[in-house]
């Protein structure tokens, strides 16, 4: 470790403070974790890219039931196969920040539980979320009956239009209502 | 409808024509439709690419910083550039100007974050909440909020009422020298004549009739506690404002469980696993109860009349109880004067007979009222309140039934000896004993239970017992109860907010060292901003408990052989003297605002202002019903239009290539 080449040149380091919500030390630990999980050979490259296995074993991911969502949310990856530079990192931090604003959280949060990616939380998106929160394994799951009495709860509190899904603006009406939401959205390194 | 009533019609002879015509052309009508929303405009929005960023939304942009918009670090550059290229064609000054607003916008980031840089614990309490989650947290931050009001209290009165004094009196007179090790705990000896006590303070005027110590000692009491009556108000309202938006049914809210149910800050697989389990206990207990709530609407005539009488019962038992410890109390503050009679180390327990008392009774009976509760058949969240309120009337009404017999008993032996240090003492002796109990039921009770629950892990019996749970709203009615006594006996020993200080921080050190070795997770759930309401409306009856308090004290209490007030008849007659001698028009002034008139209108104007804030809410209301009927309008307006363009469009399709075939 610490090689000349994998420092941040100053204007990049304030380049990302102006652009996210990090503070500069906070972009030098980012950079710091984010080297030592590239390959040696890697290091030298700027827009070198860590696989979502990898980073999913980060210790501040790896118990995180959604953290193959979180990777795919911010991989800015053309084949979609949720791998992070280094930017998507600093976005993936910036977003998840103390001073990260709840538009900006309850933005990606939306997204990371829209599974499908199709704009909306529909019924598939809810059973997908559900069970992320309970456990996945069998023994942890809701029961069908469950499910589907949770599922009808949900819908008919936040699905104002009543279109049968959840759409953007009605999930941040629910998370603006519950102010807990910016300091639990939170990963910090 | 009439529409509505051909359309599936319509859709089955389409199929049955396709799969005759071509099979690769297999263009369903509910493609067509998810094709007709992608193009509305709000999906549109909503799939925001590159170009939406490009026009109307520029000016938007460059008011708010960027880190604001929802794209990656790439976007964000592109569309920086493309404004740095526009801030050369918008000419010098612009671009000056806003290369100033950015600067300030970081100055100000820069001190915002200096500023909370400066909080007390910020890493221990991110790492607590890292560990043990937001609720845990509440209570510390709860803590420090404690820790920072009494450092505000000290100050205020490091100024209005010791620095006085001290200026004034050089040396200590009546210092004994054969003080011991006790006096510490007891606050005799060379305590009784230190600054700790009201005894020490003598009214001694600075030149001017209205600039006397004793009038600068009322001054800064009062200040004391308005001001924490204005800071705890703000909190809480500020609190109950979030969580009153979430209406009426706060504890039934399921899509705020389910979309904000993680904390993202857990990153230890204990605890995640621990956290699944909480969220899917909870999930359940919330479909229990809406169950449960069923099944309460079919219960039959006897079952009622049975669960009533119950019920009665227990809140009889319950009543009993609280009885119970109050003539507990009683008789331990009246036994004590004979104590003194036998050998000195018997005094420290004897003298201490009535805060035991009051710590055991508040130790013991919270724990049964909870076991109480489970036999009343109320649904899970009420049982939580009921023991909570339970707990609340037993902690306040102790040591508000300990406050009136100390104050009556005061009054009846009014000999020689100082009664306000005496009533200061007694608060003095509280303090301090319910430090030492904490600091007991850590390392006796806590500790040693841990290490037989590890040791021999096991053994039946230890895995039975468990590890001790961090139940929050307990701890924090602990930290109620002692802010109560401190803002009681701040009049009467004015070093208490000090001493408070001292023992908050050991408090914090001991309940770290609490939770992260001895506790395990607490089982129950706890929401933050829901709790904290709850923590500052328990503060704030505390607060008016001690109000109440010290009206009675100042009511009833001639001032005695000592003190400040020494020369006048009561505690308020130092402010009449003063105003007195002020200036005919200040004095006119005074007087008005102290008569009714100024007191009517007063009220008057608050009656005002109110009725126009409850009349403008119940329009807000009824504007927002009529808003989101006017949605759930639009939204199946907009689908049913949709259905009928797709068809229309199906059709279309179907006739072009039954021609082309």
């Amino acid at each position: 470790m610490g090689t000349t080449a994998t420092k941040l040149p100053k204007d990049q380091l304030s380049e990302y403070q102006e652009l996210t919500f990090l503070t500069k030390q906070e972009i030098l630990l980012a950079h710091k974790r984010f080297t030592e999980l590239l390959n040696r050979n890697d290091r030298q490259q700027i827009n070198s890219r860590v696989p979502m296995s990898k980073i999913c074993t980060l210790p501040e991911l790896k118990s995180n039931p959604f953290q193959k969502r979180i990777c795919h949310v911010f991989s800015t990856s053309e084949i979609k196969d949720g791998s992070l530079s280094f930017e998507d990192f600093l976005d993936l931090l910036s977003a998840f920040s103390d001073s990260a604003t709840l538009e900006i959280k309850s933005h990606y949060a939306f997204r990371i539980f829209d599974f499908d990616d199709d704009g909306t939380l529909d019924y598939g998106d809810l059973e997908k979320l559900v069970n992320c929160l309970t456990g996945e394994s069998a023994d942890t799951k809701l029961t069908s009956e469950e499910m589907n009495q949770l599922i009808n709860n949900i819908l008919e509190e936040s699905d104002i239009d009543k279109d049968g899904t959840v759409n953007l603006s009605e999930f941040q009406h629910v998370i603006s209502r519950s102010p807990d939401f910016v300091s639990s959205f939170k990963i910090v390194l | 409808m009439n529409m509505e009533d051909s359309r599936p019609v319509n859709y089955q002879r389409l199929i049955s024509e396709e799969s005759t015509v071509s099979a690769d052309s297999a263009f369903t009508w509910e493609d067509c439709q998810a094709d007709i929303y992608e193009q509305l405009p709000s999906s549109q929005k909503r799939l925001q690419n590159k170009e939406q960023a490009q026009e109307a939304e520029d000016h938007i942009i460059l008011n708010q910083s960027l880190k604001m918009l929802p794209l990656c670090i790439q976007e964000k550059r592109n569309l920086r550039s493309r404004q740095n290229s526009e801030s050369c064609k918008i000419g010098y000054w612009a671009s000056w100007k806003r290369s100033q607003e950015i600067a300030r916008r970081r100055m100000r980031e820069q001190l915002g974050r200096v500023v909370s840089g400066l909080l007390l614990w910020k890493s221990t309490l991110h790492n607590i909440e890292g560990r043990f989650g937001v609720g845990v947290k509440a209570y510390f931050v709860f803590l420090r909020y404690l820790l920072c009001l009494n450092f505000l209290n000290c100050v205020i009165l490091a100024g209005f009422v010791i620095s006085p004094s001290l200026l004034r009196k050089n040396s200590f007179k009546n210092f004994k020298h054969n003080s011991s090790f006790l006096d510490i705990f007891l606050g005799t000896g060379f305590m009784e004549h230190s600054p700790v006590f009201y005894g020490f303070y003598k009214n001694m005027s600075f030149g001017a009739e209205c600039l006397n110590t004793a009038l600068l000692f009322l001054f800064g009491m009062l200040i004391i506690l308005l001001l924490n009556l204005i800071m705890i108000v703000r909190r809480t309202v500020v609190g109950y404002k979030n969580s009153s938006l979430t209406g009426l049914h706060f504890t039934e809210n399921v899509s705020y469980k389910v979309f904000c149910g993680w904390d993202f800050c857990i990153r230890e697989p204990e605890a995640a696993s621990l956290k699944h389990n909480l969220i899917r206990n909870e999930l359940k207990m919330d479909l229990e109860e809406q169950k449960f709530r069923q099944k309460v609407l079919g219960r039959s005539l006897k079952q009622w009349i049975l669960l009533y009488v119950l019920r009665i019962v227990l809140n009889i038992v319950v009543l009993l109880i609280l009885g119970g410890s109050i003539y507990l109390i009683y008789s331990a503050t009246t036994i004590n004067p004979e104590c003194y009679k036998f050998h000195w180390t018997l005094n420290l327990p004897c003298s201490y007979v009535s805060p035991i008392t009051i710590t055991v009774v508040n130790f013991l009976v919270p724990h049964f009222f909870s076991a109480i509760t489970v036999y009343e058949d109320y649904s899970l969240t009420t049982q939580l309140n009921v023991t909570l309120v339970r707990s609340i009337l037993l902690k306040l009404g102790s040591l508000a039934i300990y406050l009136f017999f100390l104050i009556t008993k005061d009054n009846k032996n009014n000999n020689n000896s100082c009664g306000e240090t005496e009533f200061g003492k007694e608060m003095y002796k509280l303090t301090i004993f319910q430090l030492l109990a904490f600091f007991c039921n850590t390392f006796l009770v806590a500790y040693p239970r841990k290490l037989l629950v590890e040791k021999c892990s096991s053994s039946n019996m230890s895995r039975k017992v468990g590890k001790q749970q961090f139940v929050i709203t307990m701890n924090v009615l602990d930290l109620v109860y002692s802010q109560t006594v401190t803002w009681v006996g701040v009049f009467y020993c004015p070093l208490l907010p000090a001493i408070s200080i001292f023992k908050l921080l050991a408090i914090f050190y001991i309940s770290k060292f609490n939770v992260k070795q001895c506790c395990g997770p607490a089982r129950k759930m706890f929401r933050t901003t829901s709790s904290s309401v709850l923590f500052h409306l328990m503060l704030l009856l505390g607060l008016i408990m001690s109000f109440v308090t010290l009206g009675f004290n100042i009511k009833l209490f001639v001032p005695s052989r000592c003190g400040p007030f020494l020369e006048y008849h009561t505690v308020f007659n130092v402010t009449s003297q003063c105003v007195s001698t002020l200036p005919y028009a200040a004095k006119e002034g005074i007087r008005y605002m102290t008569s009714e008139a100024f007191a009517f209108s007063l009220i008057l104007t608050e009656i005002i202002i109110l009725t126009s804030y409850v009349s403008r809410k119940q329009s807000n209301q009824k504007s927002m019903e009529r808003l989101k009927e006017m949605l759930v309008m639009c939204s199946s307006d907009k689908r049913y239009l949709v259905k009928h363009h797709a068809t229309l469009l199906k059709r279309k399709k179907t006739t072009v290539r039954r021609r082309a075939v």
